[in-house]
C-alpha cells in the first residue's frame, strides 16, 4: 500500500505496485477437455461437449 | 543470492494437502464441483483485478513517452494518485481481493491439473 503526498516517488511507487503483470484467467473444466483424444471412450453428461 | 532451497521449510498450501491425485470418477466429478463453486468468485476477482491493472499500465505507458519536469507529465502524474484514490474508495479491499485472488487461482489450477493428468490416464489406460 502506497501513503503520501503527490511526489514522484509516490507516483512511482503506484505505478510499481499496479502495473504488476496479471497472468490471464484460468478457462473452465470441460468434459471431456480438448486435449483428450476424439475416442475417449467414456459417456459425457455433457450433451455439447465445447462450450458455444 | 538465497539458495533456491526451500524443500524443509516451504509451506504447502492446503489444496495441495487436500486433493491428491484421484483415483475414481466420484472423486473426479467431486473435484469438479469444488472447481465449479469457486470458479465464479475467482473470475469476479480477476476480472476486478484486471481492470485497475489495466488503467494503471496505460497511465505508467502514456508516463513513459512523456519528459519529466513537462507540463503533461505532471497532469499524467496527477491523473495517477487521482486514480489511485478512486480505487482506494471504490475498493478499499483490493489487496486482499487481489490476494486471495492469486490464492484461488493456484488452487483451482492444482485442481485442473489433477483433472488432466486422471483423464490422460484414463484415455492412456484405454488405447
Amino acid at each position: 500500500p502506497v501513503e503520501g503526498a503527490g511526489d514522484a516517488n509516490c507516483v512511482d511507487e503506484i505505478l510499481k505496485e499496479m502495473t504488476q503483470l496479471w497472468p490471464p484467467p484460468l478457462t473452465a473444466i470441460h468434459t471431456p477437455c480438448k486435449t483428450e483424444p476424439s475416442k475417449f471412450p467414456f459417456p459425457t453428461k455433457d450433451p455439447h461437449p465445447f462450450p458455444s | 543470492v538465497q539458495s533456491t532451497e526451500f524443500s524443509s521449510t516451504i509451506e504447502i498450501p492446503d489444496y495441495v494437502v487436500k486433493y491428491m491425485p484421484m483415483v475414481s470418477m466420484d472423486q473426479r466429478q467431486s473435484y469438479k464441483n469444488d472447481f465449479n463453486a469457486e470458479y465464479d468468485e475467482y473470475r469476479l476477482l480477476h476480472a476486478r483485478v484486471e481492470n485497475i491493472t489495466r488503467r494503471f499500465t496505460q497511465l505508467d505507458a502514456k508516463c513513459r513517452k512523456l519528459a519529466p519536469g513537462t507540463k503533461e507529465y505532471q497532469k499524467v502524474q496527477e491523473e495517477v494518485l487521482k486514480e489511485y484514490k478512486k480505487m482506494k474508495q471504490h475498493s478499499p479491499n483490493y489487496h486482499e481481493e487481489k490476494q486471495r485472488c492469486e490464492y484461488l487461482h493456484n488452487k483451482l489450477a492444482h485442481i485442473k491439473r489433477l483433472i488432466a493428468d486422471f483423464d490422460q490416464r484414463r484415455a492412456q489406460a484405454w488405447s
